[in-house]
């Protein structure tokens, strides 16, 4: 009885090998698996996130095709018929891939060597271009232009790009002027509108529905379909806001 | 060769196998919905299975050939005649210039893919010629196709296009004793959806689990390419955790605040922040393409391990097809 009990415990720590503490490896679909840092938003997670894309950008392993970062997690996508003919270790390309990375990950990072670009946005805070202004300084009992102030005195940090083509999560909100979304999205969002959505801050690259507050909008165009990288943003990226007027958006725009 | 569309039909569009280089970029993937039926449309004219093909939704479209055509269908959706003759699909098939061409409703599926020698000529954009709808670009001007437009093909075409060509050119619609079946690649179980546990699978309580794996549910009918609802009983949570936006694709099926599930389809977001319960097999996404409002399908487990054996037979299957059609016409 005691032998069998032993060997189901072997059997379960065997099972459970213990997952490097560092990240979890989980697969999306039979093309895609995630490498899972935490669950949290950090800068600390970020960095992982953005290390591990370099790394596979630099030695990219049989069948990889991209790699998609999330704010604490990114996904690797390959081609299986390609993965599995390769000679990594594992029987499936599951294997293959996970321990690809996991070999990948354990090599000593180079400290500090991305470093990130900073990018200027111009933005236009006139309720015209945001209407959700006075709202967001109501809500926290200032004046709007305390939140224009706040907004762009700081420095955001890209974490991720994802729900619209190009759209940039950013964090580094000031706390003063977070703002829960809208309780009814609006159906037409303006290309270029810059939105405050909890702690979070973007601006929306395209026309479309969204519940964000918006406080303002750029004239310039934050995803191209004929750049080579089509979105103006990438994860990683450092961002200021930089205030303009109607004047200043309109010679923009034209 | 050229084609000018006489019906545009429900939802007509220019798709190939997608785009997916820059999702990093929440560029979505877009591309053909039943990729099998599409693949197998071009690998019957000896064409590159990443040729653009219209796809077209349900019937009530029409075009007309403007120079001889070669060209090769599949899917479900609908049926191709002229003048009343039914022209079989997964073949190749001359039509001789100014022959009209209907589609005829079928039962059982909803999409068509129409293929030609060369593939239809619109420009790449970021790599595809899919087109996006939601932000119009891609395919053709980024929009559905319309009465009046007028296609090309890509005028080089492959030696196995030349050669079908010649030997089936005519004064009528001709085409060749043989066709691919797809009747050959076990799709036979319509109803039926292979599902492999996703990440957030233990999210759910057990009451809810059961009931995936064993109710009915339903394709609601806010479906369409971006994703499909599914109406059936609720999935319940046990965890309240929230989950950070992470990677999702297609095939994914997240579950909604309210307990709904949605199947992520083709131009589908990159990212999402619903747990996701499962994600279904590739090989079944096909099946899952031709899936009608209304129809009901049921989820079956499968380990991820046989997703992917079942993946590789799959793509194993269709490599020996062209190697086939290689050996034919070389």
């Amino acid at each position: 009885m005691l032998t069998t009990q032993l060997l189901l415990l072997l059997l379960t720590l065997y099972m459970h090998q213990p997952n490097d503490p560092r990240f979890q490896i989980y697969s999306l679909s039979e093309r895609a698996i995630t490498i899972a840092f935490g669950t949290e938003i950090s800068e600390s997670l970020l960095i992982k996130v953005t290390n591990c894309q370099k790394l596979l950008a630099e030695k990219p392993f049989h069948g990889f095709i991209t790699a998609v970062p999330a704010y604490a997690n990114i996904t690797v996508y390959y081609e299986p018929l390609i993965t599995i003919k390769s000679n990594l270790r594992g029987k499936s390309c599951f294997e293959k891939v996970s321990n690809y990375i996991t070999d990948l990950l354990a090599q000593p990072v180079t400290e500090n060597t991305t470093h990130s670009n900073t990018i200027t946005i111009p933005v236009c805070y006139d309720d015209e271009y945001g209407p959700d202004i006075a709202e967001v300084a109501n809500h926290h009992n200032i004046t709007v232009n305390d939140v224009i102030r706040l907004h762009s005195s700081a420095i955001y940090k890209v974490y991720m790009i994802g729900f619209l083509p190009g759209f940039a999560y950013m964090g580094g909100l000031n706390i003063k002027i977070a703002t829960p979304r809208k309780a009814t999205p609006r159906k037409i969002v303006p290309a270029g509108s810059v939105g405050i959505a909890g702690q979070q801050t973007g601006v929306y690259p395209l026309d479309s529905p969204g519940g964000w507050q918006l406080i303002g909008k750029t004239p310039i165009s934050l995803f191209n379909i004929n750049n080579t990288t089509p979105s103006f943003l990438k994860a990683g990226d450092d961002v200021i806001f930089k205030p303009i007027t109607a004047n200043e958006f309109k010679t923009w725009a034209g | 060769m050229r084609i000018r569309i006489l019906k545009a039909g429900l939802l007509s569009t220019i798709q190939d196998m997608g785009r997916h280089e820059h999702l990093s970029q929440a560029v979505p993937v877009s591309g053909v919905m039943d990729t099998l039926s599409a693949r197998i449309a071009n690998k019957a004219l000896g064409n590159d299975d990443n040729n653009a093909t219209i796809e077209f939704t349900y019937a009530d479209a029409a075009f007309i050939a403007e120079t001889d055509l070669l060209i090769a269908y599949a899917g479900d959706g609908a049926t191709l005649s002229v003048n009343g003759q039914h022209i079989p699909a997964e073949r190749p098939v001359f039509i001789p210039a100014l022959t009209t061409i209907n589609l005829i409703p079928t039962q059982s599926g909803v999409r068509t893919y129409l293929a030609i020698a060369g593939g239809w000529d619109v420009p790449e954009v970021l790599g595809s010629r899919s087109t996006f709808l939601t932000f119009g670009f891609g395919g053709f001007n980024g929009r559905l196709l319309k009465k009046g437009d007028i296609l090309n093909s890509v005028d080089k075409t492959t030696t196995i296009s030349a050669v079908l060509f010649e030997r089936l050119k005519n004064t009528s619609v001709n085409y060749p004793a043989w066709g691919i079946s797809l009747r050959d690649f076990e799709l036979m179980d319509k109803k039926t959806i292979r599902v492999v546990a996703a990440n957030e699978f233990t999210w759910f309580d057990k009451a809810s689990i059961t009931n995936f794996f064993s109710a009915p549910y339903l394709i609601g009918r806010q479906s369409n390419r971006m994703g499909y609802f599914l109406d059936g009983p609720v999935i319940e949570r046990v965890k309240p955790a929230e989950l950070l936006s992470t990677a999702v694709c297609l095939g994914t099926i997240q579950v909604t605040g309210n307990g709904t599930m949605i199947i992520l389809m083709a131009d589908c977001q990159t990212t999402g922040g619903y747990p996701r319960i499962a994600q279904i097999a590739t090989v079944d996404m096909p099946k899952c393409a031709q899936l009608r409002p209304g129809d009901a399908v049921y989820f079956k487990q499968l380990e991820r391990d046989e997703a992917e054996k079942l993946y590789i037979e799959r793509e194993q299957q269709l490599q020996q097809l062209t190697t086939a059609i290689s050996a034919k016409f070389l």
